[in-house]
C-alpha cells in the first residue's frame, strides 16, 4: 500500500518536472502565434510575426551569420580536435598527462571570463597590428577554441575502445602514416567524427556569451539579435524566431533518436 | 612492453626523427590553438587586474593593487559593500540552486531508472532536449511567464507574495529559478547513470533489516549514487557560479552575480582593471570550488576518487 503511494508520487513528480521543463518553451511557441502584442492573453491565431520576420533583413543576416559561424568553426574544430585526440592516443605512453590541463581549461572556465579575455586580447592585437578585427573571424577563432576539447576527448575515447592489435597490423603491412590515416583511422573513426561535428555545431549554435563578447558590429548572430531585442523591449518577432530555433532543436533531437533506434534495431547484439 | 613496442617501431617505422615530427604534427596544432587563443588571453586578462585604470577605462602602467581595493569596496566616496554583496550573493544563489537541483533530480533519476529499459533513452532525451535550446530563449520564456501581467504573477500577487503591479522578475527568486531550470539535466544524467548500476540487493537487505526509509537512503542508496551526485554537483555548481545570462535577464541590478560585475566593468562602467580583478577572483573561486568538491568526494567516498 505504502509502496504503491510511493510509486504514484514518483510518477506525479515526473509529470510535474516535465511541466516545469516545457512551460517556458511552450509559452514562447504559443505567443508567437498570437495576433496581438500582449502577453497576458491569447487573442487569436496569426502568422503575422513570421511574415514580419522574413521581411526583416537584420534577422535574415543573423541567420546567415549563425550558420556560417557554426559550420566553419565545426569543420575546423573537427579536424584540429581529431588530430589532437589521435596524438593523445598514440603518445599516451609518453608522460603527457599535463597536456590534459589544456583540454580541461576551456571546459571549466566560466563563459564570461572566457569571452572577455578573448575580447580584450583581440582588441589589443587589433590595435597593435590591425589584424583580427572583431567580427565573424574572431568569433570563429573563439568557437574553435572551445570546440577542440570536446572533439579531442570524443575521438580519444573512441580510439581507446579499438583493439590495439589493429594498429600493429597496419605497421606489419608497412603502411605509411598517410596510408594508415586514409585507409584505417578515418574510416574507423567515421561515426565518431560525424558526431564530433554535430556536437561542435550544437555547441556553436547554443553559445551566446562567448559570441557576444567576440562579435563585431556586423556579425550579429541569432542569439545576439534576440538578446538585444529583449534588452530594447520585447517584440513578438522574438517569439517567432525563438520558435523556429526551438523547432530546429526538437527536429534534430527526433532525427538523432530515430537513427539511434534504427541502429539498435539492425544490430541488437550491440547494446 | 612499451619498450618492446618502441623497438619494433624504430625497426619498421619512420625512425626517431619521424616520430617526433609525427608527435608534434598531431598534438601541436590543437594545443597551440588553445594556448594562443585561450591561455594567452586569460593570462593577459589576469595581468590587467594588476594595472592602473587609464582615463578611457583602458589598462595602463604602473602596476598596482588598486583594482583589488576597489573590488573590496574602497572607492572615491569611501567604503561601500556593493561588490562584496555581489560576490556573497553569487555563492549563496549557487548553493541554493544546487541544493534545489539535487532535491528535484534525485526522485526523477530514480523514477527513470525504474522504467522498462526500452523507454529510458526516450525519457532521458525528454529531460535533456529543453537544455539544447539557446539559454537566451529559455530565460526569455521565463520572462514571459513571470512578467507583471502574466497569470503566474497575478497568482503570486493575490497570495500576497508580491505587490500587484510588480512581476515575479526581476528578483533573486527569478534568478534561482532560472539557474535550477538551466542546470537540472546536468544533475539528472549522472544521477541516473549511478541509479542504473545500483545494486538493488543492498537496498533490499536494508529493507529486510527493517531500516527506516531515511536510513535505507543514507546507508544503502546514497553511498551507491555518490559518484553521480558528486559529478552532478560539479556540473551544476561550477557553471552556475559563473552564470551571466540568467542574472542579467531575470535578475536586474539588485540580483547581480559576479559574472555581471565583470561584464559591466568592460561595458558600461569601463574599468578594465576592476573587471579583470573580479574575473581573477572568479577563476580562483572556480578552481577552489573544484578542489573542495574533490576533497568532499574523497572523504564521503571513503578515500576513493569520485570526482574528476
Amino acid at each position: 500500500m505504502k509502496r504503491a503511494n510511493f510509486r504514484r508520487g514518483l510518477r506525479a513528480w515526473w509529470y510535474i518536472v516535465l511541466f516545469f521543463l516545457y512551460a517556458p518553451l511552450a509559452i514562447v511557441v504559443l505567443f508567437s502565434f498570437n495576433s496581438t502584442r500582449t502577453y497576458s492573453t491569447f487573442q487569436g491565431f496569426s502568422l503575422e510575426w513570421y511574415f514580419k520576420l522574413f521581411a526583416n533583413e537584420t534577422i535574415v543576416s543573423a541567420i546567415y551569420n549563425s550558420l556560417t559561424l557554426a559550420i566553419v568553426s565545426s569543420i575546423l574544430a573537427t579536424v584540429l580536435g581529431a588530430v589532437l585526440g589521435y596524438g593523445m592516443f598514440r603518445y599516451r605512453h609518453l608522460k603527457l598527462g599535463w597536456l590534459i590541463w589544456f583540454i580541461y581549461l576551456p571546459l571549466v572556465m566560466p563563459d564570461i571570463v572566457y569571452g572577455i579575455s578573448q575580447m580584450t586580447f583581440f582588441v589589443q592585437i587589433h590595435e597593435a597590428t590591425g589584424l583580427l578585427k572583431p567580427g565573424l573571424l574572431t568569433m570563429i577563432i573563439a568557437h574553435i577554441s572551445f570546440q577542440i576539447p570536446f572533439v579531442a576527448l570524443l575521438v580519444y575515447s573512441r580510439l581507446l575502445q579499438l583493439d590495439p592489435l589493429l594498429f600493429e597490423a597496419t605497421q606489419d603491412l608497412y603502411a605509411t602514416p598517410w596510408q594508415r590515416a586514409w585507409y584505417f583511422i578515418i574510416p574507423t573513426l567515421q561515426a565518431a567524427l560525424i558526431s564530433a561535428f554535430f556536437l561542435s555545431f550544437t555547441l556553436s549554435i547554443d553559445d551566446f556569451v562567448i559570441s557576444f563578447f567576440t562579435a563585431g558590429p556586423e556579425s550579429t548572430t541569432l542569439p545576439i539579435f534576440i538578446w538585444s531585442a529583449i534588452k530594447k523591449g520585447i517584440t513578438p518577432e522574438i517569439n517567432a524566431i525563438s520558435t523556429l530555433m526551438i523547432g530546429a532543436v526538437f527536429t534534430a533531437a527526433a532525427i538523432s533518436y530515430a537513427i539511434q533506434r534504427a541502429r539498435l534495431a539492425s544490430n541488437p547484439s550491440r547494446k | 612492453m612499451s619498450s618492446l613496442l618502441a623497438k619494433r617501431k624504430s625497426a619498421s617505422g619512420p625512425g626517431h626523427w619521424g616520430q617526433t615530427t609525427h608527435l608534434l604534427g598531431t598534438i601541436a596544432p590543437g594545443i597551440l590553438w588553445i594556448v594562443f587563443f585561450l591561455v594567452l588571453p586569460s593570462f593577459y586578462l589576469m595581468s590587467i587586474a594588476f594595472m592602473s585604470n587609464g582615463p578611457y577605462g583602458l589598462p595602463e602602467l604602473p602596476l598596482t593593487l588598486q583594482s583589488f581595493r576597489e573590488l573590496a569596496g574602497f572607492g572615491f566616496l569611501g567604503w561601500s559593500p556593493g561588490n562584496l554583496y555581489t560576490l556573497a550573493r553569487s555563492v549563496w544563489q549557487t548553493l541554493i540552486a544546487t541544493v534545489l537541483v539535487i532535491l528535484i533530480a534525485y526522485p526523477l533519476a530514480y523514477y527513470i531508472s525504474t522504467q522498462p529499459a526500452s523507454r529510458r533513452p526516450l525519457m532521458l532525451l525528454i529531460v535533456v532536449v529543453p537544455s539544447w535550446t539557446n539559454q537566451v530563449i529559455r530565460a526569455f520564456g521565463w520572462m514571459n511567464i513571470m512578467s507583471p501581467d502574466a497569470p503566474l504573477s497575478d497568482l503570486a500577487a493575490s497570495a500576497g507574495l508580491i505587490s500587484s503591479e510588480m512581476g515575479l522578475f526581476p528578483s533573486n527568486f527569478a534568478v534561482v529559478l532560472g539557474l535550477v531550470y538551466n542546470f537540472l539535466p546536468f544533475m539528472v544524467l549522472p544521477l541516473y547513470a549511478s541509479f542504473e548500476r545500483l545494486d538493488g540487493e543492498i537496498v533490499q537487505a536494508a529493507h529486510d533489516l527493517y531500516a527506516r526509509p531515511i536510513n535505507v537512503f543514507r546507508h544503502s542508496i546514497l553511498p551507491q549514487t555518490l559518484p553521480g551526485l558528486m559529478a552532478g554537483t560539479v556540473l551544476v555548481s561550477i557553471p552556475a557560479f559563473g552564470m551571466y545570462v540568467i542574472p542579467e535577464l531575470l535578475g536586474g541590478g539588485k540580483s547581480m552575480m559576479v559574472g555581471n560585475l565583470v561584464a559591466s566593468q568592460f561595458a558600461e562602467a569601463s574599468n578594465w582593471p576592476l573587471g579583470a580583478a573580479a574575473a581573477l577572483i572568479m577563476i580562483l573561486a572556480t578552481l577552489g570550488g573544484l578542489m573542495v568538491l574533490r576533497r568532499l568526494g574523497q572523504r564521503l567516498g571513503g578515500g576513493k576518487e569520485v570526482v574528476l
